[in-house]
């Protein structure tokens, strides 16, 4: 099927084709492949990836619409397609960017040489509610405070930007790995000759990240995974993760914390567990120190984890390095504890909690992407060129009577990538979530999850906001 | 294997063991509404409704054999006990109930086992009685039945035979027996009420257990309530006779050992050694059928309570060692 009236506008990066309309020299190929698929083809691959998640219920829940039960999250056929050296270049970024962020979450726990020096101001440390207190004078094994990261990078006309940094329990890799299965059988052809590098070996890879942060005199540790149960919006995800790396998947109520030890309850018996990857997040995972309603969580948790008898990844505390107005220090703390300039750029941000911030923000509204500074998943954010005039009055509001839980930053044009849509190809936005996993030493996975706003002009990919997902192909050299 | 696992797998077996059988009573009774007489259908719903210990909207007082209207009651029975999701015992709440455990287990159970599961559920999910009572609402149970031997075909050929088989095996064994005894005890008691039985209502009795070919070829069409009970309870080669039910609870609960609570797992390997004995030997001398299936019915909710506290939810006593793993 030929992309005729495929719409290239010249504000928007496109992923397959140049300004020309030519399509870019990693992407000839599989161009060529859906050229000649006819469109009952393609539509008949589009249903079989659909029908794939269905049927294998690979399904989320959005919060607040509960009732609406799982959801499949819609994932388009067409993979997207990055060149090796592109990928090199942002796999160097991640790589500087978590091993910066660890070395900061060691040191702010610790001497917080960081604000002394005054590369970052005391009150934003301190008013971030994800600074936890509880977890000063502690170290994480290998300094993995963050063993699982899941960084959002967008590409506009100017390269790439990372937006975030998920530092607490990012979720999304069972979509990419389910993704890659079902796409590559349907484009195999194109698959093979194009030397995509492989996501699938995720499993073992965190695997033996985790065994690397188990606690030194275990020669055989056992690994759990800890969800906060079947209603939890990633809970297949959790499933899925606890089998790939061979882990019980645990809920609070399995555990138990006696002398300093952590226990599960199996048909055997109770076993020792000395290495918890947790889903849950730090409010809920130990009542006795957190929050004390908590029921996700086990009681005495994190008594073994300040003994060293169990290891958590990610480590309590983490949130404080991805807070959206650290995020803004990012490139400082790059330079304060690498000594090196940031490969990866970030996105220009106006704190609020700074008056000349608000100022702008506020005069500004139209232009600007508003969050909050510790949220999430699309929550509590205004896109403010698609808000109408109340909507932006009424956060307007919000800014002004709380300005230091918000930051903002210019709308950006991110990149289009070409998608199925009906029986066309049309172009929608795009972003990145590559994985990054740091024991000893940092392994990170050549692609992510792709997430795609399917609705036309849309520019917010997550999946609560009606966000689907895309295969990534990273080339090999 | 983890505790609440193990109990994730038992149930989902037992849900879906639970479902196959609402399956083939539904079937029967749907097919017998189309020709069959007004008393034999109102029997049907009798025994069903007191197997599963549940009365109809109305009561069941409100069921008149000779009443016409009886065939109208049928869609609202029908549907109760197949689209109602409030009733616990209807077939799509049985089917959700195992579904749901499934889901927290997949990773104890095959992908196959899942997909099985998770694809026939899809297929049931959204469907209303209005949309099959027109055409053949005994098709539907018979696909939807089809769909959960498959399922359990599919769990037979790719499930890892570790723990978790031997807890699903479990929990197929001990749904069975309980509902193999409460579906006796309500013919038998119907039974004693109105003493009037027909054929028709003992074979049909054959044909939830898939015995009715094997009882032809035994006795040949002669209908003898004596024979037919005797094939269900006491028959060894017939596969869902009580007396293959408990001898193979017996065996899963063997392999499983001990477990962290020996006195209650051996006090349950014992039950289903004295279940075994009881109808070995004992069902040929009975003298009541009632009190013989009563006493069966209730060591098998004994065998569920004992292998619950044995290795699903045990009481923890003593300090764990360190160096347990």
């Amino acid at each position: 099927m030929e992309f005729n009236g495929y719409d290239l506008e010249p504000n928007f990066y496109d992923e397959m084709f140049d300004a020309d309309g030519n399509p870019r020299p990693h992407w000839r190929e599989l161009h060529e492949t859906l050229v000649n698929l006819s469109k009952v083809e393609l539509s008949t691959m589009q249903e079989r990836v659909t029908r794939s998640f269905y049927n294998e219920g690979i399904t989320f829940i959005v919060y607040g619409d509960e009732a609406a039960g799982e959801r499949i999250i819609p994932i388009d056929c067409i993979p997207r397609l990055m060149a090796n050296a592109e990928w090199k270049r942002i796999e160097k970024g991640l790589d500087q960017r978590l091993r910066a962020l660890n070395l900061f979450l060691e040191d702010v726990y610790n001497e917080a040489k960081i604000i002394t020096d005054g590369v970052i101001p005391t009150d934003v440390i301190r008013d971030c509610p994800q600074y936890r207190i509880e977890m000063r004078g502690l170290s994480a094994p290998h300094g993995a405070w963050v063993s699982v990261c899941g960084t959002d990078i967008v590409r506009t006309d100017d390269g790439f930007f990372v937006l975030e940094d998920n530092l607490r329990v990012p979720s999304g890799v069972s979509y990419m790995i389910a993704t890659r299965k079902v796409v590559k059988a349907n484009l195999r052809n194109a698959y093979r000759s194009s030397r995509v590098l492989e996501v699938e070996n995720y499993g073992t890879l965190l695997r033996e990240t985790l065994l690397e942060l188990a606690p030194d005199n275990v020669s055989e540790p056992n690994i759990a995974l800890l969800t906060p149960g079947i209603y939890n919006s990633a809970f297949y995800e959790h499933m899925f993760l606890a089998r790939e790396i061979g882990a019980e998947l645990v809920e609070g109520r399995d555990l138990l914390v006696n002398d300093g030890f952590v226990y599960m309850r199996t048909t055997q018996g109770l076993r020792r567990v000395d290495v918890i990857y947790r889903r849950v997040d730090d409010d809920f995972v130990d009542p006795l120190v957190f929050r004390p309603d908590s029921i996700l969580g086990v009681p005495g948790l994190i008594h073994a984890y300040r003994l060293g008898n169990v290891m958590l990844a990610n480590a309590p505390g983490t949130g404080i390095a991805d807070d959206k107005s650290i995020y803004a220090y990012v490139p400082d703390i790059i330079r304060y504890y690498l000594n090196e300039d940031p490969i990866l750029s970030n996105v220009q941000t106006n704190l609020c909690r700074r008056p000349e911030g608000l100022e702008y923000t506020l005069d500004n509204l139209q232009d600007l992407v508003v969050k909050e500074v510790g949220g999430s998943g699309g929550y509590g954010m205004l896109v403010g060129p698609h808000a109408s005039p109340e909507e932006r009055n009424e956060f307007a509001e919000h800014l002004r009577s709380n300005p230091t839980n918000y930051i903002s930053q210019p709308t950006l044009a991110l990149s289009r990538s070409p998608c199925l849509i009906g029986d066309k190809f049309e172009p929608r936005h795009v972003d990145l979530r590559p994985y990054v996993l740091r024991g000893k030493e940092t392994r990170i996975i050549p692609g992510g999850l792709c997430r795609v706003a399917l609705e036309r002009g849309n520019l917010v990919v997550n999946s609560s906001q009606g966000g689907g997902g895309k295969d990534l192909w990273v080339l090999g050299e | 294997m983890l505790s609440r696992s193990a109990e994730g797998i038992y149930w989902m077996a037992r849900y879906t063991e639970r479902a196959g059988f609402m399956c083939r009573l539904l079937q029967l009774q749907t097919e017998a509404l189309v020709d069959r007489p007004i008393r034999e259908i109102h029997f049907g719903w009798r025994r069903l409704y007191t197997a599963i210990n549940r009365r109809p909207l109305g009561g069941m007082e409100g069921f008149e054999p000779t009443d016409d209207y009886n065939l109208v009651d049928a869609y609202f029975l029908t549907d109760e006990l197949t689209f109602v999701r409030t009733n616990d015992a209807s077939l799509l709440s049985c089917y959700e109930m195992g579904r749901e455990n499934a889901r927290q287990v997949r990773n104890c159970i095959s992908d196959e086992m899942w997909t099985a599961l998770n694809t026939e559920y899809l297929k049931i999910q959204d469907i209303k009685l209005s949309d099959i009572w027109l055409s053949s609402p005994s098709s539907f149970y018979e696909e939807t039945g089809a769909g959960i031997d498959r399922f359990t075909g599919v769990a037979s050929a790719t499930m890892y035979r570790d723990e978790g088989w031997h807890f699903f095996r479990i929990g197929q064994f001990v749904e069975r027996i309980q509902f193999t005894c409460a579906l006796l005890l309500a013919q038998t008691r119907l039974e004693e009420r109105s003493r009037e039985l027909a054929d028709a209502d003992w074979r049909s009795l054959l044909r939830v257990f898939h015995a009715h070919e094997a009882y032809d070829r035994m006795y040949s069409i002669e209908t003898q309530p004596q024979f037919i009970l005797n094939v269900l309870v006491s028959d060894p080669q017939l596969p869902e006779a009580l007396r293959r039910s408990v001898d193979r609870a017996g065996q899963e609960l063997d392999s499983i050992g001990d477990g962290p609570n020996p006195a209650t797992s051996q006090a349950a390997r014992r039950l289903a050694g004295r279940l075994s004995a009881l109808i070995r030997f004992d069902w040929a001398d009975r003298t009541d059928n009632e009190a013989f299936l009563t006493q069966v019915f209730t060591y098998s909710r004994q065998l569920h309570n004992l292998i619950n506290e044995s290795f699903f939810n045990y009481s923890i006593t003593g300090i764990p060692r360190a160096d347990v793993r």
